[in-house]
């Protein structure tokens, strides 16, 4: 297995939300806006890659009965300092994403990846997979996240697209939770069809 | 049993670096943090004030230290602390900040009343609510935009017989940040802060 393959796999193959359907909690939960989408998807894709890279690099060392609840603290002990950091340096970043940096430590794409991968490949491997899975969360928050925001809101990355009367009477639902999941099933309905298509399938 | 030890050495050594690396980089994020914090405050009191004044001129502040007032946000800070505005030697209304507890927060709100206890100004000092939902109340434009100009008995939502529109889907936070201002213009009246005439 190439590098370029475990990094290119994540974006569509194998996409963690598309494809392996995990981190379905901030997928629902933050994709209300393009805005919030993105910086989600950019503060776990970098919790992600450390992540991997320390479980890689501890691979050996941790006895595979604890393995879980070593990661948990390595995951959540990354994800307080990043939160710090970000807070004490870039605090204006930190303004726009502080809200979502408590929210990684429940993304399971990040426990999965170390539990699924990580552990079993070599640190380049392991950042390659990291990069690629981060790359292929942001792009399915930003396709939800676009449906939600201009059917909702009519705008797209606070751009107004609908103009202003569908903005004074939008489609609220879809920036509701329960849009969330109506949209969630045509999303996982579509790509499911593109699948089977790929695969041949006569359906 | 020599397993068990083993494993629960593994699990000790682990936490003890997971919690020394957290308490080295509070050590020295910790001051900064407080540092930004202690600057943003400053700078949404300097804002809401801003209001006070129509000339734009210089403004200063100063704690007061009211007898008697009650504090309806006892659950969060030790007393309710106002702040006078001065500007060119008068007392031109007053700054506090408002606790409200909402979805998945408290909220803090800068709220700035004249002397006679109307608000000119509001901003959104602190809110961890739902992305998207609840964390519009930070949009100075939504909600706490129909704050001003109001008295305590004005800021009552329209689901609770009052004029102020809550944020869709967000009527917890809408309501935690209004009840929250309310009660600390009900404090600071009930106190004898408030003037007609606008000297104290």
């Amino acid at each position: 297995m190439s590098l370029a393959h475990e990094f290119v796999k994540g974006i569509y193959k194998e996409n963690p939300i598309f494809r392996i359907v995990l981190g379905m909690c901030p997928f629902l939960a933050v994709t209300s806006s393009v805005e919030n989408a993105l910086g989600m998807g950019a503060a776990a894709g970098f919790v992600l890659v450390c992540s991997n890279f320390l479980v890689s690099l501890l691979r050996n060392a941790i006895p595979s009965k604890v393995r879980i609840p070593c990661y948990i603290v390595i995951i959540a002990t990354f994800v307080t300092i990043v939160d710090l950091i970000m807070n004490a340096y870039v605090p204006d970043l930190h303004r726009n994403l502080g809200i979502f940096i408590p929210l990684i430590v429940v993304n399971c794409i990040i426990l999965g990846r170390a539990e699924g991968f990580a552990n079993k490949n070599t640190v380049p491997a392991a950042i390659a997979d990291g990069l690629g899975m981060g790359l292929g969360f942001t792009f399915a928050m930003i396709v939800m996240a676009t449906f939600r925001e201009i059917l909702g809101n009519g705008t797209w990355l606070g751009i107004n697209l609908l103009g202003e009367a569908y903005t004074n009477q939008p489609l609220l639902i879809a920036i509701l939770a329960p849009g969330a999941f109506i949209l969630m099933g045509f999303i996982l309905g579509f790509f499911n069809i593109m699948d089977s298509r790929r695969k041949g399938g006569a359906r | 049993m020599a397993e068990v030890i083993k494993l629960g050495f593994v699990l000790m050594v682990v936490a003890v670096i997971a919690a020394g690396s957290l308490g080295f980089v509070n050590g020295f994020t910790a001051p900064l943090i407080a540092q930004q914090k202690e600057q943003a405050k400053l700078l949404a009191m300097e804002t809401a004030a801003s209001s006070l004044v129509s000339d734009g001129s210089e403004v200063s502040f100063d704690s007061l230290a009211v007898p008697g007032m009650g504090n309806p946000y006892a659950s969060v800070d030790e007393a309710l602390q106002v702040v006078g505005v001065y500007s060119e030697g008068h007392l031109r209304g007053f700054v506090f900040i408002a606790y409200g507890r909402g979805y998945s927060s408290t909220i803090q709100t800068m709220v700035a009343c004249g002397t006679d206890g109307v608000v000119t100004g509001t901003g959104i000092l602190f809110q961890q609510e739902t992305p998207g939902l609840g964390a519009n109340v930070a949009n100075p434009e939504r909600l706490i935009a129909g704050f001003s100009g109001r008295s305590a008995p004005g800021l009552v939502l329209t689901k609770d017989g009052g004029e102020i529109d809550a944020i869709t889907g967000s009527t917890i936070t809408s309501r935690a940040v209004t009840v929250s201002v309310r009660r600390g213009l009900e404090a600071m009246d009930a106190a004898g802060l408030f003037t007609e005439g606008g000297a104290l």
